[in-house]
């Protein structure tokens, strides 16, 4: 049984720098479990652009260490991933009441990710680490839709870390 | 219309440049939002909470006592302070859009003296913008909206947006009401068996 985690631009934006004990609560949890986090090729370009007034969270160094990976790109022949995203992108889109189009693909990419690897059978359950909830309730809620309901699991970003601190603590 | 009402619009207009005051200067934000917090406290609560000297902190609590924020509530020494309530809602002419201007704002505000985010935001955003964030704040809190919605919408970059609402978070869970969502850690099963992504 093999278990995919997928994360988010938020995940790491909480888990702060690597002197930060967030950070390495999160690095302890990923090397404890043998896990690595994948990141959607969007969530990746989000946290790697070069901004003067922020200090950029740590995904390169993550990456260096060999418990945060890239994504490869999604694979839309694949007609489930396609679903995944106007799914996500719906679900999204109710929540605020506008039109579909304008919700961002990044959102949906997560979904999109696990959908690919449940279909293929690269993964058997996802984990999905959010602090957009409606980003990780829409991933559930679409992908049990697509008879993937008991293997998908949206993991609140925040609330993830802090019990990992507070264990260790 | 009798001088009482003339008298009560004075007491708004009062209220509204005492606000305005507030939202100027992020210690006197900070002092009411703590006052807010407390209830009631005295002045050596307010030097030992914000690390204040005693003659900058009598000048603040005096300050917003005579905006008419804060009041005294026991007059015996050490005497103790209470704000009052702030709701004050701005409407346009048209009537077409309101906002209210809560202790949650003000709150956001006095933050930015110890959050690099939010002083960071509201230089580039000013109190405005941080308004306009705090909404969006408590709506993505609430699942309604991401991030990344909010970058689209303000025209700024996802990761600008991301750090915002993080600073944010702390303020929504203060001020209002908000359900927990996803799955606890304990509830995990994580080990092992890591899937092939590469």
């Amino acid at each position: 049984m093999s278990r995919l985690h997928i994360a988010d631009t938020g995940l790491f934006v909480a888990m702060g720098q690597p002197s930060n004990s967030r950070y390495q609560a999160v690095r302890r949890f990923a090397r404890q479990n043998d896990i690595t986090f994948v990141l959607p090729e969007r969530v990746y370009d989000e946290l790697a652009v070069e901004n003067p007034d922020v200090e950029a969270p740590p995904v390169t160094v993550a990456i260096d260490e060999e418990w945060t990976t890239v994504a490869s790109p999604l694979d839309f022949s694949e007609p489930i991933v396609s679903r995944a995203m106007d799914g996500v992108q719906r679900y999204i889109a109710n929540g605020d009441d506008r039109p579909a189009d304008d919700v961002e693909r990044a959102d949906a990419a997560l979904a999109a990710l696990a959908a690919q690897h449940l279909s293929t059978g690269t993964a058997t359950e996802v984990y999905i680490y959010t602090t957009d909830i409606a980003a990780g309730e829409g991933a559930e809620t679409v992908l049990a839709s697509e008879g993937y309901g008991d293997s998908v699991t949206f993991v609140d970003g925040f609330q993830f870390i802090e019990d990992l601190v507070t264990g260790d603590s | 219309m009798s001088r009482t009402s003339n008298h009560a619009d004075g007491d708004i207009v009062r209220d509204l440049l005492s606000i305005a005051d507030l939202l100027e200067d992020p210690q006197l934000a900070q002092l009411y939002a703590y006052l807010a917090r407390e209830a009631e406290a005295t002045v050596p609560d307010v030097m030992d909470e914000l690390d204040l000297a005693q003659g900058t902190a009598y000048n603040y609590v005096n300050r917003l006592v005579d905006a008419g924020v804060v009041e005294v509530t026991n007059d015996e020494q050490p005497r103790r302070y209470a704000a009052h309530e702030i709701d004050l809602t701005v409407s346009t002419p048209a009537g077409d859009r309101e906002y209210t201007i809560t202790p949650a704002l003000i709150d956001a505000v006095g933050r930015r003296e110890t959050n690099a985010d939010i002083d960071t935001y509201i230089d580039r955003h000013g109190v405005a913008g941080l308004a306009t964030a705090l909404t969006y704040a408590v709506a993505r809190e609430r699942g309604e909206v991401t991030h990344r919605l909010m970058a689209d919408d303000l025209d700024i970059s996802p990761l600008a947006a991301e750090m915002i609402l993080q600073a944010l978070r702390p303020v929504v869970y203060e001020h209002y009401d908000v359900d927990k969502a996803g799955t606890a850690l304990d509830e995990l099963d994580v080990g092992g068996g890591a899937a092939d992504d590469t």
